[in-house]
């Protein structure tokens, strides 16, 4: 055994994870398919994955919830790079594949039903692959920002299962909610610094007014790209150095 | 195999669980790890195994320091929990699973260590198991996987009587010169004829760390009538079967160890007893 990355490490906690889960997996994707079957807007089928997705990061290190079973975790021999690399694939790569499976399975099954039952004709069009045809939000989604989306999320979920040891999901959405507020009371106190009023696009009592596709600051979708792309690997990193900080 | 150098350790800022400890751990040696409630214990296990890290001081586990937990030393390391993890899987599968992290695991030593405890169906469930059953299962994994550091806390807390005897004799014939089995428990009865050496801790410190030999070289135990005074006597309990006596050791004659006299006799005689082994 080498202490340098192995993928027979990632392999052996892999088949770790589905021979203790195989039960709960098989449940749940088949609840899913059967739901996919009857569920074909891309606009609840997305929110039905990010909180099923959520759910399942945050229980990414659940062996944490009880002493010996995080000790008997940590004692495993693989270096905490494995342990976290595969909590990653089966958290995003393996969650979002086997949902697009599902849903494939789910909707042509749930489309050809309702055509053999009710006599209809429908074509089986699978919406999500279809690029920008939706909105979710505001935005056009297609399949790729679904999943970075999508892979923010775990890691913000894998981040909060090993930080705190019980409830991580409800923790994670609280500290994130608290971190956004103090963000917003932090934007707004610079704004009142900066311009003298709490909003940018006032016009009735401030002192100031700007077109609504103003742009404060040049480049700023370029930053905004780089953030996005560098969120991901952060929240991993973080990941991992709590997961060599802890103890049990 | 195992060097703990000044070691201090605190779970919180205020109180210290483990003050200034040093301890070295030989190969080819079952060390019994005794104390009262709260001293240490089972955190010193930890220290070792490199779930929790120390405040202060060094720890050398087989040439690694424990926190990093590198897998070269977590594959020469089984620790046995007091409680244990929770499951849902075969005994088969267990096996499965969990033996390929260990180079050296024997599943014919596994099989072996399960029969002699009466373990005959591998498709049992490991949480539809009882404590002392499920306490079978992992201590039979532990011994085969032939990890040269074994670290078990209560091994026999939940084994039945039968089990308890089973389990001495699977570890004494499992443990050679290159493997070291520290245990922590309280059921020195259990245990009396496996250790060959003890550690005693008091006061969040090792007060006592000496082999067997050199222990009945130096105290005698006996039984004697209560009127009897003697003047190397260094502790005595009055018991119905008579006056149990730890004494001095003056004239080199044989006695059979009593590990629980023992350990009383150095909490309320220490001084007496860590100079008389200086």
């Amino acid at each position: 055994m080498k202490t340098t990355f192995s993928l027979n490490r990632i392999g052996l906690l892999l088949s770790r994870y589905f021979i203790e889960n195989k039960q709960r997996e098989l449940s749940f994707w088949g609840i899913a398919t059967v739901i996919f079957m009857f569920m074909h807007q891309p606009g609840s089928i997305s929110v039905f994955v990010f909180i099923a997705g959520l759910i399942f990061a945050a229980n990414s290190f659940k062996a944490f919830n009880y002493t010996p079973t995080g000790m008997h975790f940590l004692l495993i021999p693989a270096t905490h790079t494995e342990k976290l690399i595969t909590a990653i694939i089966l958290n995003t790569v393996y969650f979002f594949i086997a949902f697009l499976i599902t849903y494939c399975a789910g909707t042509v099954i749930g489309i050809n039903l309702e055509n053999l039952i009710f006599d209809r004709n429908t074509p089986v069009v699978l919406d999500l692959f279809q690029q920008g045809n939706y909105q979710f939000g505001d935005d056009s989604v297609n399949l790729w920002n679904m999943f970075y989306s999508f892979a923010i999320v775990q890691a913000i979920f894998t981040l909060g299962s090993v930080y705190f040891k019980r409830s991580s999901a409800f923790k994670t959405i609280l500290t994130f909610f608290v971190l956004a507020f103090v963000l917003f009371l932090f934007e707004l106190l610079m704004l009142k610094i900066m311009f003298g009023s709490f909003s940018l696009s006032g016009h009735n009592s401030f002192n100031i007014n700007l077109p609504r596709d103003y742009e404060l600051f040049t480049g700023w979708e370029t930053v905004g790209e780089i953030i996005k792309y560098v969120t991901l690997p952060f929240l991993w990193i973080v990941s991992y150095f709590r997961l060599t900080e802890k103890q049990v | 195999m195992v060097n703990i150098q000044n070691v201090t350790f605190s779970y919180s800022k205020k109180t210290e669980l483990l003050s200034n400890m040093s301890l070295q751990l030989e190969p080819g040696r079952i060390h019994g790890l005794l104390g009262k409630n709260g001293e240490g214990k089972s955190t010193l296990l930890k220290l070792i195994s490199g779930l929790v890290f120390p405040t202060s001081g060094t720890i050398d586990t087989m040439g690694f320091v424990p926190e990093k937990r590198f897998p070269e030393m977590l594959q020469e390391i089984y620790f046995l929990p007091e409680e244990l993890p929770l499951l849902t899987m075969s005994i088969q599968n267990y096996e499965n699973v969990y033996a390929p992290f260990y180079p050296k695991f024997s599943a014919e030593q596994f099989n072996n260590y399960l029969k002699e405890f009466d373990i005959t169906d591998k498709h049992q469930m490991l949480n539809k198991l009882s404590h002392g059953q499920k306490k079978k299962v992992f201590v039979a994994f532990g011994l085969a996987t032939n990890t040269k550091l074994l670290l078990m806390d209560e091994p026999t807390n939940g084994l039945d009587i039968p089990s308890k005897g089973q389990f001495r004799r699977m570890v004494a014939s499992a443990i050679d010169d290159t493997r070291c089995l520290l245990i922590s428990t309280h059921q020195v009865h259990d245990l009396d004829s496996l250790i060959d050496s003890i550690i005693i801790m008091e006061k969040h410190r090792i007060v006592f760390n000496q082999p067997i030999e050199e222990i009945t070289k130096k105290l005698y135990f006996c039984i004697s009538d209560r009127n009897e005074k003697d003047n190397a006597v260094i502790y005595s309990e009055d018991t119905l079967r008579g006056l149990y006596q730890v004494c001095e050791n003056k004239t080199g004659d044989d006695s059979k160890l009593d590990i629980e006299l023992l350990f009383n006799a150095v909490l309320t005689n220490t001084k007496q007893i860590v100079e008389l082994f200086k």
